[in-house]
């Protein structure tokens, strides 16, 4: 794709060549007219002049005195002609020259004619029929004419043309070159943002720079919250492999210890099937940890939480069916959750299997929205039991990775730990309290919605 | 009965197979996906029991093209993934219950079990009597469209009660049903559990859903809505 500012830069130029290209062409027919105007004046002029210095001869018209002296200088490029339908006259400037003055023409008639001039050069030819009476009462036809060669005019066209278009070039040269400068400036934060991307690539940077014209705020922000994702995720997943290879080593150095001494397989029965036992904790664990991505809310549609909580309900019932308990969905319609799906069924598989575990008899799920900005909420899901309930003294303990508030019922522990950093991730909050509904334990989650 | 077990892993497959047959079941095998459908369509499979990462068709598609040609046979699945969302992902694409793998071989007999015994005259996965809804699928049950909050214990007995909707089931045999993976034996008899049923179907008593005959046991009055 052809870059933003050539883009402009050829759209501007076709526009300006467009709209400068028309003001020449209107400038020019109005220059013209005007010029057209005044020659008819000068040559009007001239007419009349010639009109008031003619006398009437009996042997024809005469002129007596000439008032311009171009008039009697031959090729001075002013021509003047009278027609009396006899010898006629000419004046003394048009000796020698060719100059066809036209045909004659009725009383009252006007005429402006181009015509082909000495050496060849055009000339314009202003004619007059005129009704002459002299004093003795006879009245004769009479056909001035008056003719200017059109070179000077020609020139002077020619000129104001050339500077027109000189100005206008100069005019739209420097426009473009403003333009080009003020887009150089206004996108540099677009090219500045395409260097920090490189950066980020070859590794130079971590992340974007934080201030951004408003138009790149978002885009900033976001690839910033989808890099900082990224990263926590392959942080914990390299955590995760390593963690998962270090508690392997000891069920298996255990195992190869009693293989070392065994002398039958019974003897080898017990220790195996414990290790094995701790091996599929361990893995379970490990994959608990690594489960949620959590952080990246870019492009992600915003997800109805009841149908989750009702998923997971059926899930649950299943699972803990040997306990006499039930779990209320009271999370009401159109609440919605900003971030992955996935994330937020294991969000709430763990609370809600903790509740399930440690209930006596109710578990129940709710939320709750507030307005936070015109297109984001913040979600507050619920989850409370009637269970027993996080001791006071166990509160900061339970978050702690790997601690259980009671060693005997697996899970605890690390499925909070693992809650309360994927919804920091989300740029929520996990928070632990007693229940005031049902006595026992109260875990709210503070999640981004929509 | 006969089963049918879906699973690529041999050792894993020929050990379900063992167990079962042990447990008096017929127990067809298939290693991969392709031939868990192909069984599934030419056997007259009571059960099958289906391992959801197998090769040539995932296991999740081979529950919804089976459930797609209305093979209403329960499933149970297989996963050995612990995340909630695989679980959640099986229930939705049509299975009825879930076994975590590592699993205990009695588990899963017992679980079998309870779907077979569940398993009754029902051909969709929503139970509907007049105004009471069950939903097997969601474990939700509602009373004239409201939903109704039942516990683990409560809703077996429902459930057992309209899958066979019309027959009189004896007190000891909803007894089985309630404690049937054998965990811990609740002092609460079956009248407690069926009292509270009642006051959270019927609080009015205006629809009297569960009749008691006395020596013989409970039948579910509401006649079944033609499907």
């Amino acid at each position: 794709m052809p870059s933003l500012r050539r883009r402009l830069i050829v759209s501007l130029s076709v526009s300006l060549v467009l709209f400068f290209g028309v003001t020449i062409v209107a400038l020019d027919a109005v220059f013209r007219s005007l010029a057209d105007r005044s020659l008819d004046e000068l040559l009007d002029a001239q007419t009349v002049a010639l009109i008031a210095a003619t006398e009437m001869t009996p042997e024809g018209v005469t002129v007596t005195r000439l008032a311009d002296p171009r008039l009697t200088t031959p090729g001075s490029g002013l021509y003047a002609a009278i027609d009396d339908g006899r010898r006629g006259w000419r004046s003394p400037s048009s000796i020698g020259a060719q100059v066809d003055f036209g045909s004659p023409l009725a009383s009252g008639e006007r005429r402006t004619v181009r015509a082909p001039g000495p050496e060849g050069g055009p000339v314009a030819v202003r004619s007059r029929g005129i009704a002459w009476r002299d004093d003795d009462g006879d009245t004769y036809a009479l056909t001035f004419s008056v003719a200017t060669t059109l070179e000077p005019y020609a020139q002077q066209l020619q000129r104001v043309r050339t500077q027109m278009f000189g100005w206008f070039a100069a005019l739209a040269i420097l426009l473009l070159a403003t333009l080009a400068v003020l887009l150089r400036r206004s996108l540099a934060p677009v090219q500045q943002l395409e260097q920090e991307i490189r950066g980020i690539e070859t590794g130079a940077r971590e992340a974007l720079s934080t201030r951004w014209p408003r138009e790149l705020d978002g885009v900033a922000t976001n690839l910033n919250a989808l890099l900082a994702a990224e990263r926590g995720r392959i942080v914990r997943y390299r955590n995760t492999l390593g963690n998962l290879a270090h508690n392997l080593k000891t069920p298996l150095a255990v195992m190869r210890a009693s293989l070392h001494g065994a002398t039958s397989v019974e003897e080898l029965r017990a220790p195996f099937e414990r290790e094995i036992d701790r091996m599929s904790g361990i893995v379970e664990h490990q994959l608990r940890r690594a489960a949620p991505g959590g952080g990246a809310t870019v492009g992600q549609a915003a997800i109805e939480v009841r149908p989750v909580v009702a998923d997971l309900r059926a899930a649950l019932l299943r699972a803990h069916s040997h306990k006499d308990f039930s779990i209320e969905n009271a999370v009401p319609e159109a609440v919605r959750f900003v971030g992955d799906r996935y994330d937020l069924g294991e969000l709430l598989g763990n609370v809600m299997d903790n509740a399930c575990k440690w209930c006596q008899s109710r578990v129940r799920v709710s939320a709750t929205v507030e307005p936070q900005s015109p297109t984001r909420t913040r979600l507050r899901i619920v989850v409370e039991d009637d269970g027993p309930g996080i001791p006071d003294s166990e509160l900061g303990r339970v978050l702690e990775r790997g601690q259980r508030a009671d060693e005997a019922t697996p899970g605890h522990g690390l499925g909070l730990a693992m809650v309360r950093d994927a919804v920091g991730q989300y740029g929520g909050e996990l928070r632990l309290a007693r229940s005031a509904a049902l006595g026992g334990a109260r875990i709210e989650l503070e999640l981004p919605g929509r | 009965m006969r089963i049918l077990v879906v699973e690529d892993e041999e050792i894993l497959r020929e050990s379900l197979k063992r167990e079962l047959v042990a447990a008096g079941f017929t127990v067809d095998v298939a290693s991969d996906g392709e031939e868990g459908l192909y069984a599934g369509r030419e056997y007259p499979v009571d059960l099958a029991i289906i391992d959801l990462g197998l090769p040539k068709l995932p296991g999740l598609e081979l529950i919804r093209t089976l459930r797609a040609e209305r093979r209403g046979f329960p499933i149970l699945v297989l996963t050995a993934r612990d995340r909630w969302q695989d679980k959640v992902a099986g229930l939705d694409a049509g299975a009825d219950d879930y076994v975590t793998k590592p699993f205990q071989f009695e588990e899963v007999v017992a679980r079998v079990q309870a779907l077979l015994r569940r398993a009754g005259g029902w051909a969709s996965p929503v139970l509907s009597c007049g105004p009471i809804v069950l939903d097997l699928r969601s474990q939700t049950v509602a009373v004239n469209r409201q939903a109704v909050d039942l516990t683990t214990f409560e809703y077996r007995l429902l459930e057992h009660l309209m899958m066979r909707a019309g027959d009189v089931i004896s007190k000891a045999e909803l007894t089985e049903r309630l404690y049937e993976q054998d965990f811990e034996r609740d002092s609460n008899t079956i009248e407690v559990f069926m009292g509270r049923l009642r006051r959270k179907l019927d609080p009015d008593d205006t629809l009297q859903p569960i009749e008691t005959l006395r020596g013989r046991g409970y039948r579910f009055a509401l006649p079944r809505d033609p499907n």
